[in-house]
């Protein structure tokens, strides 16, 4: 214990390093704040940087960069609607409303303290019962991810706007959009028309950047002389009783966030679109309707993201599994400087974990610093002239492509999707289904063609498997749940029984 | 003017320069980008997260690497091919595409590519979960005889590894098995101790520090003799002598450009993952994954790659698996 404690101080003890987490910190939160700009891209690149490094300097700065991409992507999402990164997509859904109104001062500072709180929640788990959660993550099957896709793929109801039909046709664009290029199971080409260029793919950021950057430009742009909202910068910091007000929700989203953050097949982005959709399940009555500024449709994606990077680092401490994209290219690094990350690593190198778990916790307080003090300078990019702020963000968005993969095609790609999603947002179509769509269709695919195989093409085992594993039977539970309490029939029965017990009450 | 006669001397005499040096002085030019046909935490990964620095270090520019996984790298090899032949887009690729003509995944192979280097050979283990009843290599192959089509083993897709190593066993005794795919060997391997499968043939590299938690057991190294790394595990020849004729088989793992790129660019990015694959750095690591260091380019690793892929779409085809003969793309029997 005296042992932990000492490894766990290291970071805290040597001003170095101190230094570094805070440098890679603050570089961070600009990477997630540029679309495109992904925090794996950006420590992959960091591994070659740091090659000749101490491995814990190396390991103290791609800490720091994790940990603030994660929480810049949803400043941009706030301001002008255009997530910096997947994670930060279910930000924007009830963030850019506030921003609206006048609020972004205020949507920031809740989305950096529940950020903070998100993340030491994560961290706190990792440290605490890291064995037990990846051996938790270790017992989804391939059912269970089928589960959890379509889970999140029925929010789509509550991001459909005006009409259902609008949003499902939507969120079957997402995942026709999602199957393009070659099948992931028997390579066989799939709407690629024959041509090479489709091959590959439709990479999911690019229809992101297309659809909420361009989109989103051409809407404003149409408008130019639009009065510029002013935004109240004066009270930043959220209130004890706001967040007090809000801590039942954070703890619950950073809870789900954790585990989804553990599981190897999915990350950040899917924890917080998840966790909107508890939100948007669970509160009943929130501080303004769902999608109209509702200060918890902010909170529950903001504290899922940040405690998914400690569960990303969960199996990937304990088991050599990556948890996400990120810990996959860190677990590259730990390689290269010589470690050999698997389920010895505990054992062969402890005070590893223990400086990890240190170096997060002193990032996270370095989120809060930074995250709290340029809020004033970022808020008035939002009351910048349209005329000046659009060009910037469409080359933001041209650059932030391109840079994905080295690729034009996805440059083609995002500006042809920006201007169908300009047409999509004129006609009341919604843009969150589609990406949803996008994101989980491939893998609803993939996972459901597995458990398929598993049970070799019997129905009957397929269905048999849902019921008697105890994971299995709780999603199975909650996606028939969800869906029965959607139907009239469920709805009429649910208002007709709350307004017998209010009239008993009252 | 003398200005500009100045900055042609010195051009014209870089360039002679350059010339000695096959013109390696003008490449790269600016960063280039490594496509890694396998995903993240698997053994290519790691190979090619582990060279790269080196090869950044001998080219003087960043190799930017991304993961394009799917269709047993299918998707990586035909994206790479589709690029411009400039040296600027390599691919680091596994075996798997010596097997794409017969397999009918793509039309294209190695053959269309160049080796900047095969930088080391593999060598496959089967492993269970710990918790799995199968004490030998035996005592699986009874089990999955005795209940055909019943037992799940784990796959990268057809062609991958495991696929082919089950084709091996298919072609030398009866093994019926249900394959399940994943995206890669750490996601196979992450399958197996959720036991959501029953065995998977892996790369040691995969597995190695698995089997040494003993969270995994090894049973059989597919190979004609043990291996260091994998001590007291028996070859698979112990069991069945017939496996011999395929040995030694392997996965290995390279660093590819377009057939047609320039000599220019082939040359400087020979010379640095030469230079990479030299560093002892980089060997301890390899080995110490349970792998052979090979470092050959150019005409050598074609002779290497051309024997592999006659041996490989041989035992698929007499696996019964391939979709067209070996015969119609003039690949010889071994």
């Amino acid at each position: 214990m005296e042992q932990s404690l000492s490894y766990f101080i290291m970071a805290w003890t040597d001003p170095y390093l101190i230094f570094l987490t805070a440098a890679g910190t603050f570089a961070g939160i600009y990477v997630g704040v540029i679309p495109g700009l992904s925090v794996t891209m950006a420590v992959s690149i960091l591994i070659s940087f740091t090659f000749t490094w101490d491995v814990n300097e190396a390991l103290a700065v791609m800490a720091g960069v994790f940990l603030g991409g994660v929480y810049g992507g949803s400043r941009t999402a706030i301001m002008i609607n255009i997530p910096g990164a997947p994670a930060a997509i279910a930000a924007g859904f009830d963030g850019y409303p506030l921003a609206k109104l006048g609020l972004a001062g205020m949507a920031i500072g809740v989305s950096t303290t529940v950020s903070f709180f998100g993340a030491l929640f994560g961290i706190a788990i990792l440290a605490a019962a890291a064995p037990i959660v990846s051996e938790f993550a270790l017992m989804f099957a391939p059912r269970d991810y089928l589960l959890l896709a379509i889970l999140g793929i029925i929010l789509i109801g509550a991001l459909s706007g005006e009409s259902l039909a609008k949003g499902i046709f939507c969120g079957v664009l997402g995942v026709l959009i999602g199957t393009v290029g070659l099948d992931p199971i028997s390579a066989q080409p799939r709407l690629t028309f024959g041509s090479m260029a489709l091959m590959g793919g439709i990479h999911y950021v690019a229809a992101m950047i297309g659809f909420f950057g361009i989109s989103e430009v051409l809407v404003q742009t149409l408008d130019l002389k639009k009065k510029i909202i002013k935004q109240k910068v004066d009270k930043i910091l959220p209130s004890w009783s706001v967040i007090l007000k809000h801590l039942p929700l954070s703890l619950r989203c950073s809870a789900i966030g954790t585990i989804i953050g553990a599981l190897p097949g999915a990350g950040g982005d899917i924890a917080a679109l998840m966790a909107y959709g508890h939100a948007v399940r669970s509160v009943k009555k929130p501080t303004r309707p769902f999608g109209e500024g509702a200060v918890e449709g902010l909170v529950a994606p903001e504290a899922a993201c940040s405690s998914a990077v400690g569960g990303a680092y969960i199996p990937m401490m304990t088991l050599g599994i990556p948890g996400d994209a990120v810990t996959a290219v860190l677990i590259g690094a730990l390689y290269i400087h010589g470690l050999k990350p698997g389920p010895m690593l505990m054992i062969e190198t402890p005070h590893l974990f223990w400086f990890t778990v240190g170096n997060l916790v002193m990032a996270s307080v370095f989120l809060l610093i930074f995250g709290l003090t340029g809020i004033r300078a970022f808020a008035k990019m939002v009351e910048m002239p349209p005329a000046l702020l659009m060009p910037i963000i469409v080359i933001l968005s041209v650059v932030g492509t391109y840079s994905i993969q080295n690729s034009l095609t996805d440059v083609y790609w995002m500006l042809a999707f920006g201007i169908f999603g300009y047409f999509l947002k004129t006609y009341g179509f919604q843009i969150g289904p589609i990406i949803l769509g996008v994101i989980l269709g491939p893998i609803m695919d993939i996972s459901f063609r597995r458990a398929i195989i598993t049970v070799r093409g019997d129905l009957g085992d397929f269905f048999l498997d849902l019921l008697v594993n105890p994971i299995s039977l709780v999603l199975t539970a909650a996606t028939v749940g969800l869906l029965i309490g959607q139907t009239p029939v469920w709805k009429r029965y649910a208002a007709g029984r709350r307004a017998k017990k209010e009239a008993a009450a009252g | 003017m003398h200005i500009k006669h100045f900055i042609g001397a010195v051009a014209a005499l870089s360039m002679t320069v350059a010339a000695g040096a096959g013109m390696a002085a003008d490449f790269p030019a600016k960063d280039l980008q490594g496509v890694i046909m396998w995903g993240a935490g698997g053994a290519t990964d790691v190979v090619a997260r582990a060279v790269t620095p080196l090869a950044e270090a001998a080219l003087g520019k960043s190799i930017v690497l991304t993961n394009k996984t799917g269709g047993t790298g299918a998707i990586a090899t035909t994206y790479v091919r589709s690029r411009p032949s400039d040296g600027y887009t390599m691919l680091y690729g596994a075996e798997n595409p010596q097997m794409y003509k017969v397999l009918g995944l793509a039309e294209i192979d190695y053959d269309n590519y160049y080796a900047v280097n095969v930088l080391a050979r593999g060598v496959a283990v089967v492993v269970v979960n710990a918790d799995s009843p199968w004490k030998t290599f035996k005592d699986l192959v009874a089990d999955v005889q005795k209940r055909p089509g019943q037992v799940k083993m784990g796959t990268t897709g057809v062609g991958g590894l495991p696929h082919t190593v089950g084709s091996m066993l298919k072609t030398v005794i009866k093994f019926d098995v249900t394959a399940v795919p994943f995206d890669g060997e750490g996601p196979g391997i992450t399958a197996l101790l959720g036991n959501h499968i029953e065995f998977i043939p892996v790369g040691i590299g995969a597995a190695a520090e698995h089997v040494k938690s003993g969270r995994v057991r090894a049973l059989s190294v597919v190979n004609g003799e043990s291996v260091p790394s994998m001590p007291g595990v028996p070859p698979i020849v112990a069991d069945f002598p017939d496996f011999g004729k395929y040995l030694p088989w392997g996965p290995f793992y390279g660093v590819f450009v377009n057939r047609d790129t320039p000599d220019a660019a082939k040359t400087a990015l020979t010379a640095a993952f030469k230079k990479a694959a030299d560093d002892p750095k980089f060997a301890e690591m390899m080995q110490g994954r349970g792998n052979v260091m090979m470092n050959i380019s150019g005409a050598e690793a074609d002779t290497f790659l051309t024997k592999w892929r006659s041996v490989s779409s041989w035992i698929l085809q007499d696996a019964g698996v391939t979709k067209e003969s070996p015969e119609k793309f003039g690949i010889p029997k071994p």
